[in-house]
């Protein structure tokens, strides 16, 4: 077994990418690989992937953006 | 729910077989061969944390990739040993035939300890883990061939939408599994049940995982569950067609099938 601690987050399975959408929304996601998350762009949303886990429960879901997307807010 | 698990995740495989005597193995491996799945298959596993579903589809289409392998080799006796040794090369790469499982389980506990089980077993292809709730799967429509979900129903809130999160993620023709506890309706062999699940199992509970009340709840929940018909009636709801059910055991666990058409 591996001890190794969590210094370089696990990548996500990529054939998960075929399957994987927004549990909310049923819309396709975006990988991010510098924050190791799964975006809904037009939800405004991110789900993280912990030990190469993706945790698609939308509790576990943070805001991408300060102000809905409504409001038009730039993001980069 | 989410907390009974978390305590009993570790433990759960062994207290699956302390619970029932071992009788859970050959129970999914029942599952198995009724879905017979060929190579190429695409299953979606939910509320499968420990793996034991996936591991053994695995194993069932491998050994069915080895057949064929082995078949098609038989048919060319004129092969030099050059040629057939080129082909089982080929194939090497190509084991599992392309057929994938994806397992969901709403409970991190669980899904650790069946990522760790398959590193230990050697499985790594064909085979994802995935955090999610199955009322609201995050998969999309008409993917899967076949969704099983082996003693996880009875833990969902809402069964009616779990059902059609089923219904939608699988592909047309596609096939409803589940595996789960149900009723006994001979009245005998109801009362030793009873006398079995309420006398021993929280006391092997406790003595195994030094937890009483999760497991209490465990029997507890069974007994609350839909009977056989009900749980028929509430498949056929979601929309699928041909669907029965096979007892096993007298009726203390259940196949129920349906297909998307």
């Amino acid at each position: 077994g591996q001890g190794s601690g969590s210094a370089r987050p696990q990548p996500l399975e990529p054939s998960l990418l075929r399957f994987l959408v927004c549990p909310l929304s049923k819309r396709p996601l975006r990988y991010e690989e510098a924050t190791n998350e799964l975006i809904n762009e037009e939800l405004g949303i991110a789900y993280p992937i912990v030990d190469g886990i993706p945790n698609m429960v939308p509790e576990a879901a943070r805001r991408t953006q300060e102000k809905p997307p409504a409001e038009g807010s730039e993001q980069p | 729910v989410y907390q009974v698990f978390e305590n009993v995740a570790k433990k759960y495989d062994v207290m699956n077989d302390s619970m029932t005597l071992g009788i859970h193995r050959v129970w999914k491996d029942i599952l198995m061969h009724k879905m017979n799945p060929c190579p190429g298959t695409l299953l979606l596993d939910v509320a499968g944390g420990t793996g034991d579903i996936a591991f053994r589809f695995i194993n069932y289409v491998r050994s069915v990739q080895q057949r064929q392998l082995q078949r098609k080799l038989q048919h060319h006796q004129n092969l030099s040993w050059q040629e057939i040794f080129e082909s089982y090369q080929k194939d090497k790469f190509n084991s599992l035939g392309d057929s994938q499982v994806v397992v969901c389980d709403i409970n991190r506990e669980m899904l650790k300890v069946g990522k760790q089980k398959a590193q230990h077993l050697g499985y790594s292809e064909g085979l994802s883990w995935v955090l999610g709730n199955a009322e609201e799967l995050p998969f999309d429509d008409d993917k899967f061939d076949v969704y099983t979900i082996a003693f996880g129903i009875r833990n969902v809130t809402r069964i009616d939408l779990a059902l059609q999160e089923a219904y939608r993620v699988l592909k047309p023709g596609g096939r409803f599994l589940c595996l789960e506890f149900s009723h006994v309706s001979n009245p005998l062999l109801s009362r030793l049940y009873d006398l079995y699940s309420f006398q021993v199992i929280p006391v092997l509970g406790e003595v195994i995982a030094g937890d009483w009340k999760s497991y209490q709840y465990l029997v507890e929940s069974i007994r609350q569950f839909p009977p056989q018909e009900e749980l028929k009636a509430m498949i056929e709801d979601a929309g699928f067609f041909k669907v029965d059910y096979e007892n096993l055991n007298f009726g203390i666990v259940a196949i129920h099938s349906g297909f998307k058409l």
